[in-house]
């Protein structure tokens, strides 16, 4: 059974996360994805949808800094993107501080 | 049940994590884990459901929903309904026996929304989950997390809703229990409820121009107390919410709809309206759709409409 009452981690790393022409960024833990900081941080630079990887909205491009990913569906994120450091907010942990550019979401 | 269809019999879910996926349906909603096949496929029951399995879940690399079954009354029926279906021009593909585990043959068709759709008549049934079949108890204990009763219907968004309706009504023998149409003269059919005995729907479609796209899998639960009790439940294992809890003026349930962990849409709902086939369709004007989809809102948030897998 899942229980999240699980002890906060207070050593999770944070980092800084920078939104390209965006005055104002947020701080992502590495045990949170990139989205779910964002909206903790009461910001809206990326469209907000199934927060799993499954619809496409999220879409981003990192140009700097380095993450972690989870799978993401193949009809939203194509061969070749994530090289490029393109990916579902969602599905991406912070490893560094980072830039990013949100995209248009895709169908 | 006009003509032998009795009822949804499963539908099969893409995820791109099994094990994610198995402890979203189970832990979280508290369905069975009853088989697992050679394809790796997973094989889940509510616990009031008499057949062995009514979710599958398969790995892949995008979310989105394989397929949904119907159950008819028996393999006469089954085709009798694939010679309406050869005859009304639409295409069928014969899936032999025990392609899914324990189940019967399948007859395979295409609606024009792009949705795939089964037919069968035969699965091996265990009956419900945890009690006796002589002398039931109320409920089992041991049952996992909102203890979802049933799979309900599928809400599914796709080209040609009105198309897809006849082929339901005329070739299936479904009921139009609740529509949405157009406020002018046209009075086009943009949504559209579908049962086959006394429930608000069994299936649903929602015009939209992209064919084959998956809205949400519903799962029933008894009281408004069971819904606010899944809400806990989102919260305390911080699931991705959708909206709720709400009521809708369609079908007047009270709901909640969240994500599994690969996008994909699950709503859990309680009471609603009923249908009989003297029933004229429940009708809401597109206009007022706000209201008809959230009833205490009125107003449609853009994730509704635009997130599907």
């Amino acid at each position: 059974m899942i229980n999240n009452n699980k002890e906060c981690d207070q050593a999770a790393r944070a980092h800084q996360i920078r939104v390209v022409n965006a005055s104002k960024g947020f701080v992502s833990r590495e045990d949170t994805n990139l989205l779910v900081s964002m909206e903790r941080a009461n910001q809206s630079h990326v469209l907000v949808g199934c927060r799993g990887g499954g619809c496409g909205k999220c879409r981003i491009q990192v140009l700097e800094g380095d993450y972690q990913s989870k799978k993401m569906s193949r009809a939203h994120i194509h061969p070749g993107e994530p090289e490029q450091g393109i990916v579902l907010a969602c599905r991406i942990f912070a490893r560094s501080d980072l830039t990013i550019q949100p995209l248009a979401a895709e169908h | 049940m006009k003509y032998g269809v009795m009822r949804p019999g499963h539908v099969q879910i893409r995820v791109l994590d099994l094990d994610e996926a198995v402890r979203h349906y189970c832990d979280l909603m508290g369905m069975i884990e009853m088989d697992r096949d050679d394809q790796g496929r997973v094989y889940l029951k509510a616990w009031t459901e008499v057949d062995k399995y009514s979710v599958v879940l398969k790995e892949s690399d995008e979310a989105g929903m394989d397929f949904m079954a119907f159950k008819v009354v028996s393999e006469d029926v089954l085709d009798t309904l694939r010679h309406k279906l050869v005859d009304y021009g639409v295409a069928v593909t014969d899936l032999p026996a025990d392609e899914l585990k324990d189940c019967g043959r399948r007859v395979r068709f295409t609606a024009p929304t792009g949705h795939q759709f089964e037919l069968f008549a035969s699965k091996l049934q265990t009956g419900k989950w945890g009690i006796n079949k002589v002398n039931p108890e109320a409920w089992p204990r041991g049952l996992q997390g909102m203890a979802v009763t049933r799979f309900d219907h599928c809400l599914l968004y796709g080209p040609d809703v009105p198309g897809t309706t006849r082929l339901f009504q005329e070739v299936l023998g479904f009921d139009l229990g609740e529509r949405v149409i157009t406020p002018d003269d046209s009075q086009t059919l943009i949504g559209s409820f579908l049962t086959v005995g006394m429930k608000a729907h069994d299936v649903a479609f929602i015009e939209h121009a992209e064919p084959g796209k998956f809205h949400h899998a519903s799962f029933f639960l008894e009281t408004w107390e069971d819904v606010l009790r899944a809400a806990d439940l989102i919260s305390m294992t911080d699931t991705p919410i959708d909206i709720g809890p709400t009521r809708h003026g369609l079908t007047n349930g009270r709901t909640i709809y969240f994500f599994d962990p690969s996008g994909n849409r699950s709503e859990v709902f309680a009471n609603g309206n009923y249908h009989y086939p003297d029933h004229e369709p429940v009708t809401w004007t597109a206009d007022q759709l706000g209201k008809a989809i959230f009833y205490h809102d009125r107003v449609l948030n853009e994730r509704f409409l635009t997130v599907l897998s």
